[in-house]
């Protein structure tokens, strides 16, 4: 064990877990080593497999962080280390399992699996047409921002064309008018994103368009300015 | 392998119902080569649960074999048809 470093995080357990993101919360270590916690780093790992992968790049202050990029169906345990200025801590214990669906599926799945059926495939033909653009999402709103991430989620527009809607997801910092695309390469296929790489202090506003094969819908409504900075408006995480 | 013929400019959907817990992951190869989302291919799952494939205004390099192949934790499988791409009866020079 590093002089100085502290001990590990303890209680590393998952919450609000669904095909896009699962919160991941812990409690801080009970020793910090004689000088104060600077972040944590928390590591992911796929069930059936040993090797763990670290989740962000810089240490998040709070004792919760969204993980992303995960495969949707696949189950996952999660650790955590905390970082002083002498250094890392040893991993915490992994958390239960967890996999990466909505709440529905999961209720539905009650703990067993089936092998994949794929039907006949039918193919038809179609007169290239102009589809109909979906409308604007509704109601979106930020459920959670610190400074290392916001939670955006939304509601499907009404006027939806005709098949998968996809989102772009766009920031702006407030005061300004220059809409930038966050998700410029992966489409959302849920209604809800979590952004990371926001500049700590800045004001944003956020807005979401829809797309689909005919094209991309006008944005909803933007939200209100929101400071990425230390402040949470969320259930207190636990041990604080 | 099932036939289907489309005519050259049109689109070609191809649909495929899939089930498995947990849900599988889809692929759609062509002739051995994934398939990924662009400029002519769509690829997404309809409202009623199908998994789609899309090839915008058909080209003749578009015949051949396509494959929608599923997985997940239990096992895998796959389904195949043959695509041919006929000439428009009128063709324009």
């Amino acid at each position: 064990e590093l002089q100085g470093a502290p001990t590990a995080p303890l209680d590393a357990v998952c919450q609000d877990a669904n095909k896009d993101y699962v919160i991941v919360t812990w409690k801080q270590p009970a020793v910090d080593g004689g000088s104060p916690i600077l972040g944590y780093f928390v590591d992911r790992c796929e069930v059936g497999t040993t090797h763990w992968i670290q989740c962000n790049d810089t240490p998040v202050k709070f004792a919760r962080f969204p993980v992303t990029g995960l495969v949707e169906g696949r189950s996952y345990v999660f650790r955590v280390r905390a970082v002083n200025k002498s250094g890392m801590s040893h991993p915490s214990r992994a958390s239960e399992p967890i996999a990466a669906m909505d709440p529905a599926d999961r209720a539905r799945m009650k703990g067993h699996t089936t092998a994949p059926w794929t039907g006949q495939i039918i193919v038809t033909e179609e007169e290239p047409v102009e589809g109909v653009v979906p409308g604007k999402p509704q109601d979106l709103v930020v459920t959670e921002a610190t400074k290392n991430y916001v939670v955006l989620s939304w509601k499907p527009p009404g006027q939806r064309g005709h098949e998968g809607i996809m989102y772009y997801v766009e920031k702006c910092v407030a005061g300004t008018d220059s809409w930038q695309r966050v998700n410029t390469e992966i489409p959302v296929k849920s209604p809800r994103f979590a952004l990371f790489d926001l500049s700590e202090g800045k004001s944003y506003r956020f807005r979401v368009r829809c797309s689909n094969s005919a094209g991309v819908g006008e944005p909803s409504e933007p939200t209100e300015a929101t400071v990425v900075g230390d402040k949470l408006d969320i259930p207190s995480s636990p041990g604080r | 392998v099932k036939m289907f013929a489309v005519t050259e400019g049109k689109h070609a959907k191809f649909r495929c119902f899939v089930t498995g817990k947990p849900k599988p992951e889809i692929i759609w190869r062509k002739d051995g080569r994934l398939i990924l989302s662009g400029r002519r291919y769509l690829l997404y799952e309809d409202r009623e649960g199908y998994f789609t494939l899309k090839v915008l205004y058909c080209k003749q390099q578009d015949n051949g074999v396509y494959v929608c192949a599923a997985s997940n934790t239990a096992g895998q499988t796959l389904s195949a048809v043959h695509l041919s791409v006929k000439e428009p009866l009128v063709r324009f020079k």
